[in-house]
C-alpha cells in the first residue's frame, strides 16, 4: 500500500498541489440495542475508503473514494485538483500549509480485550442484563434502552512533505436511556459511556452504579418541581463544567472560528478571558479516554494544549492552515469524522482544571443558588460567544444546604462574562462527558470534564 | 455502476437464503459537488461520490442489520448474510408481525432536474463569489462563512414481499452565515435557500439579507424577566413544529417515552393552528410518492385547527397498534435504519400580516431563528433565544442577549393566539409566523 501511496501523492505533485495527504481506513463496528426486555436490534457496518486532499494555487480540492485502489485514488486526486482549480481564482485568503518534519510512524491500540474476540450472543447478553437492572428497578419504569457498540480498525495518513503513519485503534461505547412515568408526569434520564478501549470497558462496568443508579435518577425526577427562572449563584457539577468548557470556552478557542472572525476570543492573547484561578487544557494525551489520539488526522503528534492558565489566554487549537497563519507550531487539534470528510480544527478531551476548594466547602460557603447536575447537550454561537448548556437537575441551596429538586432546565450566558463570574473552582476533576461533538456537519469522538464550580450570577431558564 | 435494484434484490435474496423471515434493502449511490467559504474567501471545493447497501432483516421479529460502504453483487451478498446473522442474535420480537406488500403509487414530478446534475462546479463558484460581493456591499468588514452545493443520486428498495422500486433526486443548496464586528459589539445571522430544480432555486439576495440582518442584531442588550407575548418567526416556527410533529411518532408514543402519549385525536394547539403534510408538491424538497418502505403517501391534516389527528407510522408500529399505516417510514441512502418522519409540511395561513401581528403588542419578544425544541419526553421548553428582538410599542425595538424562553409544549401550542397570513415558502413547504400571548421571557438583566 505504501508504494501505491507515494504514486497517489506524487501524482498530486505532478498536477501541481504544493502540498497534498490523504487518510486511508477500514473498519467494522457492531452494535446492539435491547429495549423493554428485548435485544430486538443487532447491527455489523464495514466501511472503508480514502480521502485526497490537496492544495493547489491557495484553494483546497477534496476528493474521497470507498474504494481505496490506486486507479480510485488517483481518480481523486485528479478530481481533487481539478475542483481546487475551480476555486483557485476566487480565493482571497490562500491556503497554507505551516513546514512540518515528516514522521513515520505506527500506533498499535492499547487494549485487554478485543470486542470481535467476545462471542455475539454473550455481548448482546450483557446488554440485556444491563437493561434489565434498569427496568426491573420499580415498576414506574416504562421504557429502557441499552446500547453498545464496539468497532476496529486500521488508519494510514500520509502527506507530501514525507509523513506516512499508519494505526490500528478500538472503541467501546454503551448508553442507557429510562423513561419514568408516574401519573401525567414523564421523565428520563441517560448514562453514557464511550472509551478508547476494548471489551474490558464493558466487564468493568457495575449494574448498579451504571443502570440502576440511572433508573433511581429518572425517578427523582418524577418528584421534582418546575424550576426557578431568573439570575442565580450556581455550582455545576464536573459533567456540566465539561459541557460548559467544552461548548462555551472550547469551539471560541478552534483557531479556525478565530482566523474567520466567528470567535470572541479573536485578539485576546495575553488578556484574562477567565477569573484567576481558571485554567483551562486540551488534551489528547490523557489515556484511553474518548478523545484520546497519538495523532490527528492530518499526522501532526498529540500534545496538552495549555489555553488559559490562571485565567490569561495562552493560545489556540490548531491544524497545520492555522498555525501557520499564527505563525504557532501545530499540536495536532485537526481531526474528520473519516474518509469522506476533510480534517478541521477540533478539541479532543477539555478540562477545567482542579483547584482547591472541595464541595462540601464549596456548598457550606453559599448562602443562596442553585446546584445543577448531569445534563447531555449544549451548543455555542461562537460569534457572539453565548452559550446554553442542558441540566438534567437543579437543587435549591439555602443557607449551605441542598433543598428543593427541580427538573431539567437550560442554562446561558455569554462566555466571558460567565468565566469571569467563577468564585470557586472544585479540587475533583471528573471526565464523564464521553460522545461525540458535532461541527461543520462532522462528528468526531471527545470528552470534556472538570470539577465542581460557583459561579455568579447564571440565568436558568426555567419555568417558575 | 452495477443496476441499484438488482444489487437489493440480489441482498434480500442473500438474507432469506441464510435464514431470514422477512428481509429488506437498501441501495444508494450519489454524488455532491460543494464549495465552501472561510473569512469571505473561497476556500475548498470537494466531489465526494457515496455510495453503499443496508439490509435489515427479520428472525422473529427481531431485526439484524448491515451495512457496507462497496458496491457489488459480492458486497451483497456478504451484507445479507451477515443481517440475517445479525437477526439471529436478537431475542426475536413479538410485536413485529410483517413488512409491507408491495402497492401501485406514482412518483412526483420535479424530483429530478437533468439541469441540476449535470452543473458545472464553476457555477456553484460564481454563486459563492456573487455572495461574497453582495454581502461586502452592505458591509465590508463583514465575515462570511458557508458556501454552496449540489446533490444528485439514486436509491433502490427491494423486500422479500416485492416491493421493488428506484427513485432519483437532485438537490441545490445556499447557505451564508454573516457575521459583522464592530468593536466589541458583534451581530451575525444565517440565510439559505435550497430546491431541487435550478428553476426554483434563488441564489441571488442570499448573502445580502444574511449580512443586513446581522447589522440589525448589533447593539443587543439584556432585557428583565417577564410574562410578555411572543411571536416566533418563520424560521423559528419550523424548529418547534418540526419537533412537534417529530414527538408524534408512533413508536417514540408507543414505547411511553414522549410527550404526546394519549394525544391523538385531542386538542393539543388553539384552534388556530392547522399542519398540513403535502409530500405531492412538484419539486417540493420532501416531495416522495412513496414512502421508505414501498407504502404509497397520502396528503393529510396531522394539526386540525388545533387537534392532533393521527401519529406517524411505519410499517412495524401501525401493525403493533392494528390501525392504518401512515407511510411515515423514512430511510436515507444506503442506511440500513428505518426512521419516522414527515415530508413537506404546510401550516396554514391565518388572515392578518406578521407587521399587524407585532403591532398589536406593547412589550413582547420577537424570535426571528433557532430551537424553541420541547424536551422530547417531558415537554418542557427551556431554550436560549440566539436571534431575537425586544417588541415595544407595536414595533421590532432592539436585540436582546442572554434571554431565555421557560414554558412547556402544550402551554407555548395553547398560548397561539394569530397565524401569520404572510409565509415563509420553500419548494413544497409554507411556514408563517406565530404569535403566542403570555409567555415567562427570562432576561440577563
Amino acid at each position: 500500500m505504501r508504494e501505491i501511496i507515494e504514486d497517489v501523492l506524487k501524482l498530486a505533485k505532478s498536477l501541481g498541489a504544493e502540498f497534498a495527504d490523504l487518510r486511508v481506513t477500514e473498519g467494522t463496528g457492531t452494535s446492539i440495542s435491547v429495549q423493554d426486555g428485548i435485544a430486538d436490534r443487532v447491527n455489523t457496518g464495514h466501511a472503508s475508503g480514502a480521502g485526497v486532499r490537496v492544495l493547489v494555487d491557495g484553494a483546497w480540492g477534496f476528493a474521497p473514494t470507498n474504494n481505496a485502489t490506486a486507479e480510485e485514488m488517483k481518480r481523486c486526486v485528479r478530481d481533487a485538483v481539478s475542483m481546487a482549480k475551480a476555486a483557485s481564482a476566487d480565493v482571497s485568503d490562500p491556503g497554507m500549509v505551516c513546514d512540518i518534519e515528516p514522521i513515520e510512524d505506527h500506533v498499535e491500540a492499547e487494549f485487554e480485550v478485543d470486542p470481535r474476540d467476545i462471542p455475539l450472543s454473550q455481548r448482546v447478553q450483557t446488554v440485556y442484563e444491563l437493561e434489565r437492572a434498569a427496568r426491573e428497578t420499580d415498576r414506574r419504569i416504562v421504557n429502557t434502552i441499552a446500547s453498545y457498540r464496539d468497532s476496529a480498525g486500521t488508519s494510514i495518513i500520509a502527506n507530501t512533505a514525507g509523513t506516512y503513519i499508519t494505526g490500528t485503534a478500538v472503541r467501546c461505547g454503551l448508553n442507557i436511556h429510562v423513561t419514568a412515568l408516574d401519573g401525567d408526569v414523564r421523565q428520563s434520564a441517560s448514562k453514557h459511556q464511550s472509551n478508547s478501549l476494548g471489551y474490558e470497558m464493558i466487564q468493568a462496568i457495575d449494574p448498579q452504579t451504571f443502570a440502576v443508579a440511572t433508573a433511581q435518577k429518572a425517578l427523582a425526577l418524577l418528584s421534582a418541581k418546575r424550576a426557578p427562572a431568573g439570575k442565580f449563584d450556581v455550582i455545576i457539577d464536573p459533567l456540566i463544567c465539561g459541557l460548559l468548557v467544552h461548548e462555551a470556552f472550547g469551539h471560541n478557542c478552534e483557531a479556525d472560528a478565530v482566523w474567520s472572525g466567528n470567535s470572541i476570543l479573536r485578539g485576546k492573547e495575553g488578556q484574562q478571558v477567565a477569573a484567576r484561578g481558571v485554567s483551562i487544557y486540551d488534551d489528547p494525551t490523557l489515556p484511553k479516554l474518548n478523545g484520546s489520539f497519538s495523532y490527528d488526522h492530518e499526522g501532526t503528534p498529540a500534545k496538552r494544549h495549555v489555553l488559559v492558565e490562571d485565567g490569561i489566554l495562552q493560545g489556540y487549537m490548531h491544524s497545520l492552515e492555522t498555525a501557520a497563519r499564527f505563525g504557532v507550531r501545530p499540536e495536532g487539534s485537526c481531526r474528520c469524522q473519516g474518509h469522506n470528510y476533510g480534517p478541521i480544527v477540533r478539541m479532543s478531551n477539555t478540562l477545567i482544571a482542579a483547584g482547591d476548594c472541595s464541595f462540601e466547602d464549596m456548598l457550606a460557603d453559599t448562602k443562596s443558588g442553585l446546584y445543577l447536575a448531569g445534563g447531555h447537550w449544549g451548543y455555542v454561537f461562537t460569534a457572539r460567544g453565548q452559550f446554553t448548556c442542558n441540566v438534567e437537575n437543579a437543587w435549591a441551596i439555602e443557607n449551605g444546604k441542598l433543598g428543593q429538586h427541580y427538573r431539567n432546565v437550560c442554562i446561558s450566558g455569554l462566555t466571558l462574562e460567565t468565566l469571569s463570574k467563577v468564585t470557586a473552582v472544585g479540587d475533583d476533576v471528573r471526565f464523564e462527558l464521553g460522545g461525540t461533538c458535532g461541527k461543520n456537519g462532522q462528528g468526531v469522538p471527545v470528552d470534556s470534564g472538570g470539577p465542581h464550580l460557583r459561579i455568579s450570577d447564571v440565568v436558568v431558564g426555567g419555568q417558575e | 455502476m452495477p443496476d441499484l435494484l438488482d444489487i437489493a434484490q440480489l441482498a434480500v435474496q442473500a438474507a432469506m437464503q441464510n435464514g431470514a423471515e422477512f428481509a429488506d434493502a437498501s441501495v444508494g449511490s450519489g454524488i455532491s459537488v460543494g464549495v465552501d467559504l472561510e473569512n469571505s474567501s473561497l476556500k475548498e471545493c470537494e466531489v465526494v461520490r457515496d455510495y453503499g447497501i443496508g439490509v435489515r432483516a427479520f428472525y422473529r421479529g427481531g431485526m439484524g442489520t448491515a451495512t457496507t460502504t462497496s458496491l457489488s453483487e459480492e458486497a451483497a451478498r456478504t451484507v445479507g448474510r451477515q443481517a440475517a446473522e445479525m437477526a439471529k442474535a436478537t431475542h426475536g420480537d413479538p410485536d413485529f408481525v410483517c413488512l409491507p406488500d408491495p402497492q401501485p403509487w406514482e412518483e412526483v414530478p420535479g424530483r429530478w432536474d437533468d439541469a441540476v446534475a449535470g452543473l458545472p462546479v464553476d457555477v456553484v463558484v460564481q454563486w459563492c463569489r456573487a455572495g461574497i460581493e453582495e454581502a461586502r456591499e452592505v458591509a465590508p468588514e463583514v465575515a462570511l462563512e458557508g458556501g454552496a452545493g449540489l446533490d444528485y443520486g439514486e436509491k433502490a428498495i427491494a423486500s422479500s414481499t416485492g416491493v421493488a422500486y428506484s427513485t432519483r433526486g437532485t438537490s441545490v443548496d445556499i447557505n451564508f452565515f454573516a457575521v459583522v464586528q464592530r468593536g466589541d459589539d458583534v451581530g451575525a445571522y444565517f440565510e439559505f435557500d435550497a430546491a431541487r430544480r435550478l428553476e426554483d432555486f434563488k441564489p441571488e439576495g442570499v448573502a445580502r439579507i444574511a449580512t443586513e440582518t446581522a447589522l440589525r442584531f448589533l447593539g443587543s442588550r439584556q432585557i428583565a424577566k417577564a410574562r410578555m407575548p411572543l411571536v416566533l418567526g418563520p424560521m423559528a416556527v419550523s424548529g418547534l413544529i418540526g419537533a412537534v410533529i417529530g414527538a408524534s411518532n408512533a413508536e417514540s408514543v408507543q414505547r411511553r417515552r414522549s410527550f404526546m402519549v394519549n394525544r391523538a385525536g385531542t386538542r393539543i394547539a388553539a384552534p388556530c393552528l392547522t399542519v398540513r403534510e403535502e409530500p405531492f408538491i412538484p419539486g417540493g424538497l420532501s416531495s416522495t410518492g412513496i414512502d421508505g418502505e414501498g407504502v404509497p403517501k397520502r396528503a393529510r391534516a396531522l394539526i386540525d385547527n388545533g387537534v392532533l389527528t393521527t401519529y406517524l407510522h411505519n410499517s412495524y408500529t401501525s401493525n403493533k397498534a392494528g390501525v392504518e399505516n401512515t407511510a411515515h417510514a423514512r430511510r436515507s441512502g444506503s442506511s440500513a435504519g428505518v426512521g419516522i418522519g414527515p415530508s413537506n409540511l404546510h401550516i396554514m395561513p391565518g388572515s392578518r400580516t406578521e407587521k399587524e401581528l407585532i403591532a398589536d403588542i406593547e412589550d413582547g419578544l420577537y424570535i426571528d431563528y433557532g430551537g424553541l425544541q420541547p424536551d422530547s419526553t417531558t415537554g418542557d421548553i427551556s431554550a436560549t433565544v440566539d436571534f431575537g428582538f425586544k417588541i415595544e410599542n407595536g414595533e421590532i425595538a432592539y436585540p436582546v442577549s442572554t434571554t431565555m424562553v421557560g414554558t412547556d409544549v402544550f402551554e407555548m401550542l395553547g398560548n397561539i393566539d394569530a397565524v401569520s397570513s404572510d409565509y415563509r415558502e420553500e419548494p413544497g413547504s409554507i411556514t408563517p409566523s406565530l404569535r403566542i400571548r403570555d409567555i415567562m421571557i427570562i432576561g440577563g438583566a
